[in-house]
């Protein structure tokens, strides 16, 4: 049956193939620098223990915020601590929570989307209408104040973030699926009869996906910046663990003692920010050169 | 015109009112009883009666209806309810810190626009290619770039090593406005580079759209020079899309608002809601929610009666 | 301003002398790969102060580039390549953009189609015709008011007084494009162009306008460039007409003897798929086969070949030679009354 579908919709469009749209990629100055600062952002922080010779924890009461040197990379911390290092580990949590709810904002998201694709009438309308009115509310804002209701563990936060974009992604999943959903192949493969789930999964939905994984790096990139900026007022990750928010925050607190200290934080996160956006937005002008 | 803006004050009153009723239902679906966050979460020290007197106090021992309309008539009257923590009111306490965002909210809007219209009508005007690459790209930084990133930079630049502003507090506008604005500087500036980035990404666009229109080859054919065509006839044109866009900036404000307070140390109503969600202080975290659902719905408001102004078509259907 | 552009009254140019002159005006179009495009490929003619000339053509041929050429608002990666413009003996083509500004409404002004969007939607058209006049002259604001008012008026814009604090979007079409030609003509240009200008518009309102534009190009001593696909219109209201095809002009003349006595096998085409009053309804439209050829692709030798019932082998391989006869200009290897 599934090559019954192929034969009569033979028109299908065609994946572009992940090794062209890769290629496609480098070739633009800004994304090929993107996907290289986010390959050595995972790099390094997954693989701390072999960049960094220091533990995070452990204190050297000679060496009390130390500027930058060959020693302290980026400085030390008020207990002493290398701050590279602790950047490193922190990064982890950082990348992992950021991750994770985009995984979650993800999976809602398209659910969510599809859902009101396909009942096109006053139930598709309500679900987008409530996408709409979340997403007017700023992301900070509502942040704070599910933190507020659901309070701030490292599952708390994931699942917070992940629904604070699951909205934006909503909107995204049902409008390209709708696309989809007009187009010549669709109306033909369901006149022959086939089922919608089937073709949802093996034809409309991996010609959703390019665009959704363009979106999914700017979603990790507002992940990252949400997290800690909850994390910086303190309402994020809490003690005894860290992410590029609480360093940010510990280094803010000190700031008249070492400027290095909240700047280094500020700057890896400028930089991960950045980078993701940078590596959203060209892969959006690759996979959809109409809409640059 | 009155006709047109009646109705929308209607429909606004209407939304506002919609507003409270959702956000009431939300405040009751939190887990967590009130009355145990209020006692500092043990309850193992206290006994019945001070428990039965605290529900009550906070009256929570009415049903739910009754408790909305409590709310609302209070509302109505200008009484807030009861800070959790403090012993002020939730108006006293929102009434202290107000001026803070309003002025900070205010300065940021009038730097971002100072920069970004005239850098957006340069774009237009010069079709320079770097020009023009320069601009998206600052857009595009500003719009990425941290919020609390720049204020950090700027406390340690001008803050510290120059010394130039102050860094932290703010001084009651009412009592001293020049050092109130001085206080204010920084931090509105650190906010008004994102309201600039977003309104350029706006404006710049629209621009692009309107420079394609054929009253702007009019113009230019009456022999006007492309300065003078771009600021009496497209930036007019071009400004219609980007005001109905100013939820966005709006809301790119509340939420910078809460960092840049933070930041610097500034005692406004974004500091507020971080402290009332540190204590979960429901009755101020309500109040706060729905003073900015009605900022929203206020923005929305003025934006349609704003484009009322500029745009005559709007006018002429409105009264018909 | 140094040289003025717009005639003092007491040196006012008689009738009939060369108020634009445009000399082998070619036109590129910059492609990111590959050689530019030409759409005018090296066009002549002159315009006399009270004298109507019609440029006749298809779409893509090239006629709407050259109106844009001579105010100089070709849009980007277009350009004049080579040609001259003279107005009133002032060459245009090296003029600073500011010069051009002052030339643009002053000595040539370019009216043309799509009437619905020509005017600025925000501001009222007493307004806009106000800022056309006091962009070429000192004047007073009251005083511009008063002549946009008598401009309106002169247009055919019933109560101007009232009119003139209207919205663009409170207007017809017809009376927009009137508005258009006011503000063209309010700083009495030497030339007016008029680029499909009625080519939006019902049939009736067009010939309504026509005849107004008659009139106002008349009692001015204006030149004027009436550009457009409909040759009918074209012979109604001009003195000389020039057929435009594929970049170059074709054939050339008087409106009676282009009419009359087509020599180019495209002009007598365009005559056939005329419809006219007297043609039987049941006869097929003697539509020209085939279509304007792509700038990428011209033809060899004579670019109308494809589509030429007369074409010999030689319109294959070379470009038809220019030929004066008569008053007539055209370029064919067969023209009409000649049989090879």
């Amino acid at each position: 049956m599934s090559e019954a579908i192929v034969t009569v919709a033979g028109d299908a469009p065609v994946l572009p193939r992940s090794e062209s749209v890769f290629r496609r990629l480098m070739r633009t100055p800004s994304a090929a620098i993107a996907v290289v600062v986010v390959l050595i952002l995972v790099i390094m922080t997954f693989g701390a223990p072999l960049v960094s010779p220091y533990s995070p924890n452990v204190s050297d009461f000679d060496q009390l915020f130390a500027p930058p040197s060959w020693n302290h990379l980026f400085g030390t911390d008020e207990l002493g601590r290398d701050l590279f290092t602790r950047l490193l580990y922190g990064g982890r949590t950082s990348l992992i929570v950021a991750v994770a709810a985009t995984v979650i904002a993800m999976v809602v998201g398209v659910a969510w989307g599809f859902v009101a694709a396909f009942r096109e009438g006053w139930v598709g309308e309500l679900l987008m209408r409530i996408a709409d009115m979340l997403m007017a509310v700023p992301v900070i804002f509502l942040g704070l104040v599910l933190v507020a209701a659901f309070g701030a563990s490292l599952w708390s936060l994931i699942v917070i973030l992940g629904l604070l974009f699951a909205p934006a992604t909503a909107r995204l999943a049902r409008s390209t699926l709708l696309v989809e959903l007009r187009s010549e192949y669709y109306v033909s493969a369901v006149s022959v009869g086939a089922s919608g789930t089937r073709i949802v999964a093996r034809e409309l939905f991996p010609n959703a996906l390019p665009v959704l994984i363009a979106r999914a790096s700017l979603i990790l990139a507002e992940a990252i910046f949400v997290e800690a900026s909850l994390s910086f007022v303190g309402l994020g990750i809490q003690p005894p663990d860290t992410s590029w928010g609480t360093l940010l925050q510990q280094g803010y607190s000190n700031l008249y003692r070492s400027y290095s200290y909240p700047l280094f934080p500020g700057f890896v996160i400028l930089v991960a920010v950045l980078a993701l956006n940078a590596l959203g937005d060209n892969l959006q002008k690759v996979l959809d050169p109409s809409r640059s | 015109m009155s006709r047109y803006v009646a109705k929308r004050l209607v429909s606004s009153i209407a939304l506002l009112f919609l507003s409270t009723i959702i956000i009431f239902l939300l405040m009751r679906v939190i887990p967590g009883d009130p009355t145990i966050t209020k006692l500092g979460g043990s309850i193992k020290e206290v006994d019945e009666a001070t428990l039965t007197q605290i529900r009550s106090d906070l009256g929570l021992d009415k049903s739910i209806p009754e408790q909305y309309v409590t709310w609302i008539s209070g509302i109505v009257r200008g009484d807030f309810g009861n800070s959790y923590f403090s012993q002020f009111s939730v108006t006293t306490l929102i009434g202290q810190r107000v001026g803070a965002t309003l002025l900070l909210a205010l300065m940021a809007m009038i730097i971002g626009l100072a920069i970004a219209v005239p850098a957006s009508v340069a774009g237009a005007i010069w079709p320079n290619r770097y020009l023009n690459a320069v601009l998206s790209a600052f857009a595009a930084i500003g719009i990425a770039i941290p919020t609390f990133v720049i204020g950090i930079a700027l406390i340690i630049t001008i803050g510290v090593e120059l010394d130039v502003l102050p860094t932290q507090g703010y001084v009651s506008f009412q009592r001293d406005p020049l050092n109130s604005v001085k206080s204010t500087l920084l931090p509105a500036f650190t906010l008004g580079i994102g309201v600039a980035a977003v309104t350029m990404r706006i404006l710049r666009a629209s621009l692009v759209e309107i420079g394609s229109a054929s009253f702007v080859r009019t113009a230019r054919g009456k022999g006007l020079l492309r300065s003078q065509v771009v600021v009496r006839h497209e930036l007019p044109n071009a400004s219609i899309p980007a005001i109905t866009q100013a939820g966005i900036i709006v809301a790119h404000l509340v939420g910078g608002a809460v960092i840049v307070e933070y930041v610097f140390a500034r005692p406004g109503l974004g500091t507020l809601l971080v402290d009332s969600v540190f204590q979960r202080d429901y009755a101020v975290l309500q109040t706060l929610v729905l003073a900015t659902a009605a900022a929203f719905i206020v923005t929305s408001l003025v934006v349609d009666v704003l484009l009322g102004f500029v745009d005559p078509r709007l006018r002429v259907e409105a009264v018909s | 301003m140094t040289e003025t552009s717009t005639p003092s009254p007491t040196s006012t140019p008689a009738v009939g002398d060369v108020a634009l002159d445009v000399r082998g005006l070619e036109i590129e179009i910059d492609v990111r790969r590959g050689d530019p495009l030409r759409p005018v490929r090296g066009i002549s003619f002159s315009v006399r102060r009270g004298h109507r000339v019609g440029i006749v053509g298809e779409s893509g041929s090239g006629k709407s580039l050259t109106a844009l050429s001579l105010i100089r608002l070709l849009p980007a990666r277009v350009r004049v390549a080579a040609g001259e413009v003279q107005l009133r003996g002032r060459e245009l083509t090296t003029l600073s953009e500011r010069e051009m500004a002052s030339v643009r409404g002053g000595g040539l002004s370019l009216v043309y189609q799509d009437p619905m969007s020509s005017l600025n939607p925000l501001q009222t058209i007493g307004h806009q015709v106000v800022e056309a006049i006091l962009t070429h002259e000192r004047v007073g604001r009251r005083e511009a008011h008063a002549r946009a008012v008598e401009l309106l008026r002169d247009v055919g814009i019933p109560q101007p007084e009232r009119r003139a604090d209207d919205y663009p979007h409170e207007f017809s079409g017809g009376m927009r494009q009137r508005v258009v030609i006011a503000m063209a003509i309010c700083a009495n240009p030497d030339v007016l162009i008029a680029d499909e200008a009625t080519t939006a518009l019902d049939v009736t309102t067009q010939a309504r306008i026509m005849d107004m534009l008659a009139r106002i190009v008349e009692e001015r001593r204006m030149g004027m460039i009436l550009i457009t696909h409909d040759l009918g219109l074209a012979a109604a209201f001009c003195d000389d007409i020039h057929v435009m095809y594929a970049g170059r002009f074709v054939e050339s003349g008087s409106a009676q003897a282009v009419l009359g006595n087509p020599v180019h096998p495209y002009s007598a085409a365009l005559l056939e798929s005329i419809c006219r009053l007297d043609t039987d309804p049941r006869s097929p439209i003697a539509a020209i086969a085939g279509q304007p050829p792509l700038l990428q692709a011209l033809p060899s030798g004579c670019p109308f070949h494809p589509r030429c019932v007369r074409a010999l082998d030689v319109c294959v391989t070379e470009e038809p030679p220019v030929v004066e006869s008569m008053g007539q200009v055209f370029e064919c290897h067969h023209p009409i009354g000649v049989d090879a």
